[in-house]
């Protein structure tokens, strides 16, 4: 018992631990705050170009602040480097998509490679002048967690909270419906600039502790999440900001305990998480989903049934007659539940009788089935087939219809059968 | 319906019931259009038009009833009928030509092993000439406007070679001089012996535009010349009494006859 308390306290008395956490906690608030616009605009695939576009501003901040000041790998020079390549990579592919008839997917994709691909170029050309680890680029190091880190993603999520926050309207508006926006004065464009800058501060403020590619993740996983838990936009976007601290924090015990990378078991983690919600989510999971389609008594059975108990006029029929009579009676118990509580039939000695409202329904149902019939042999169906498409055919009976039938046939009083047409209610 | 009816009649439709849940979308529809026709099928919103033209393609389940094109039960007739769809859902800057198009209504009579040949590109010709864009041929389909593109399209159902040509609200959002050159062009298909049904909304245009008119709302209230479907009570039934729309048709077709 003390070991299992061990293993959860444990790394809490450790500094390193303590600044991860915390990093790695307000990164990923942000991340799945601003995640939540990215998944309902579906601009996943713009996350995960920046993040490797990237790699070309760290290379040229670096450079320049080396060259002009000679600071060797100044943190703020990198980040603003990264974020001038990131509005630059926006820029480039607003401009390929708007002035070309290149669709945007294709433009993010051939632009966001171009820029990562410039920035290898650059790395390995001054690989004297600047010391950038491309593995610790690509792969991050969330336990390596520096105080210029901390204090870099702190300001970066108070920022964007704020404006997300602050014009939370707007960029719901602007999500759900541009051209209204536009149609109300909202500047969408500026909108979208501000959006895309969140994004790109987000996601160079989380590059450095899971890494280039798994930072699309920390975005859209504990988003996506909360998506399927929600049905209003700020409780997804608190979902979200939860899950992905919930991510963080499982992710990192998992990677002390397995002694993993700790991007990896972060993102691993949030997989898991967003699976189990996947599965479990009351309204948009897949049991929910399933039990959905069990619940649902098929009309068909429903309309056997019905026919079945008002052809024995009021005595009370049992489970094995009415399978007798039902040609596909799968999940009758079921039904005869379903049917119970809503009123059609009761339960009596062993049996089941029609109520009222049962005997109504019932009845139209017959009214239905014996009009069809005597449709069908009045255009030349062949008898035999005569009682099963109109079997078929009994779910068609509003008013309209039945009307038409009845005066087309002269309003017959008897089906072909002899039996009698019940009359309309 | 005698046998010399059936024979001519190159759409027949008998005691056609289709419906999705309660409510029937088509309720026994007999209706049997001839060769040579240029058809106009009219009703409300959520009439069954657009269900009829998908009954005649053999695309919908029936609950009860045939259809039958050239006596052939319209499920295995795929190809005996030509389709052309509302202009909405194309990717207008999709690389390919004017004739590149119209060449598709020739690819299901090419085996895959095959290329186009001399006759597919004189049948593909043909069509574009017929629709009056032979000289667009090498132009890419968004360099058109929007009654070119609906042309283009129609080319391409020519090009199937079908002796029917079913047309989905062709004349939908195109201004009036665009409205007149679709109407010559249907009129062309029909004097080159087409059969044409095309779903139409405007009452005030169908008794100049169309030979017959099939009135529907669930059911056939009337199929026949329009001076036959264009009555008062049979409008105001199906219409449902917003009878004011109407006054205007009937001027006009006070005014014509």
């Amino acid at each position: 018992m003390n070991t299992l308390i061990d293993a959860f306290t444990g790394p809490l008395g450790e500094a390193y631990f303590q600044k991860s956490l915390m990093g790695a906690s307000i990164v990923a608030i942000v991340a799945s705050v601003v995640g939540c616009l990215v998944v309902l605009r579906r601009m996943a695939f713009l996350g995960d170009a920046l993040s490797h576009a990237m790699i070309a501003g760290v290379a040229g901040g670096y450079l320049v602040m080396k060259m002009l000041f000679g600071l060797e790998a100044n943190a703020p020079g990198m980040l603003l480097g990264s974020l001038l390549t990131a509005i630059l990579t926006v820029g480039l592919i607003g401009f390929v998509s708007r002035i070309s008839r290149i669709k945007e997917d294709t433009a993010i994709g051939i632009m966001y490679t171009g820029v990562f691909a410039l920035g290898v170029v650059f790395v390995s050309i001054f690989r004297h002048y600047i010391h950038i680890d491309l593995m610790h680029f690509i792969m991050g190091d969330v336990l390596g967690i520096s105080d210029v880190d901390l204090w870099a993603s702190a300001i970066v999520a108070a920022t964007v909270l704020t404006v997300i926050i602050l014009f939370f309207r707007h960029f719901q508006i602007a999500a759900f419906d541009p051209v209204m926006a536009a149609s109300i004065g909202l500047p969408i464009v500026l909108l979208d600039y501000v959006l895309t800058t969140c994004v790109s501060l987000v996601v160079v403020s989380a590059v450095s502790m899971v890494g280039v590619i798994l930072v699309v993740g920390l975005l859209i996983t504990p988003a996506a999440t909360a998506y399927l838990l929600s049905d209003r936009l700020s409780r997804m976007m608190g979902l979200a900001a939860l899950f992905g601290v919930t991510s963080v924090a499982g992710g990192l015990y998992l990677c002390v305990w397995l002694d993993t990378a700790g991007g990896g078991a972060i993102m691993v983690f949030a997989t898991l998480q967003f699976l189990v919600v996947l599965i479990l989510a009351p309204r948009y999971g897949m049991i929910a989903r399933w039990l959905r389609q069990r619940r649902r008594v098929p009309q068909q059975l429903l309309e056997d049934v019905l026919g079945t108990l008002i052809r024995r006029a009021g005595e009370p029929v049992t489970i094995d007659v009415m399978r007798k009579y039902i040609p596909v009676a799968e999940g009758l118990k079921a039904s005869l539940g379903k049917m119970v509580r809503e009123e059609l039939i009761v339960p009596v000695d062993g049996g089941f009788n029609l109520t009222r409202k049962g005997a109504e329904e019932a009845s139209r149902i017959l009214r239905a089935h014996r009009l069809w019939e005597s449709y069908l042999e009045h255009i030349g169906t062949p008898a035999t087939e005569v009682h099963n498409q109109a079997h078929i055919l009994e779910h068609v009976r509003d008013h309209r219809s039945m009307d038409y039938l009845d005066s087309l046939l002269g309003h017959p009083e008897r089906d072909p059968h002899g039996s009698e047409i019940p009359p309309k209610t | 319906m005698t046998t010399e009816d059936k024979r001519k009649a190159v759409i027949a439709v008998r005691h056609l019931t289709v419906s999705y849940g309660p409510k029937p979308a088509l309720l026994d529809i007999t209706l049997s259009i001839e060769k040579g026709l240029l058809v106009g099928v009219i009703g409300p919103n959520g009439a069954g038009k657009s269900t009829l033209i998908k009954a005649i393609l053999g695309f919908v389940h029936r609950d009860v009833g045939e259809v039958l094109i050239d006596g052939i039960d319209a499920e295995k007739a795929r190809g005996r009928v030509a389709y052309v769809p509302q202009r909405g859902a194309v990717d207008w800057d999709f690389p390919i030509t004017v004739g590149g198009v119209a060449m598709m209504g020739r690819y299901n009579r090419l085996p895959w092993y095959r290329s186009p040949g001399p006759e597919d590109v004189k049948a593909m010709r043909e069509a574009l000439e017929m629709v009056r864009m032979s000289e667009f041929e090498g132009r890419q389909i968004g360099q058109l406007s929007g009654g070119q593109q609906q042309r283009v399209f129609m080319a391409r159902a020519l090009a199937q070679g079908s002796d029917i040509l079913l047309l989905d609200e062709p004349f939908a959002g195109v201004d009036a001089a665009t409205e007149r050159a679709i109407l010559e062009v249907l009129e062309r298909a029909r004097s080159a012996g087409k059969t044409l049904v095309v779903v139409h909304h405007d009452l005030t245009t169908a008794a100049e535009y169309f030979d017959r008119l099939v009135l529907i709302k669930q059911r056939l209230f009337a199929y026949g010349t329009p001076e036959m479907v264009l009555r008062e009570d049979l409008l105001s039934e199906v219409y449902e009494g917003k009878l004011r729309v109407f006054s205007d048709v009937f001027r006009k077709e006070a005014a014509t006859s």
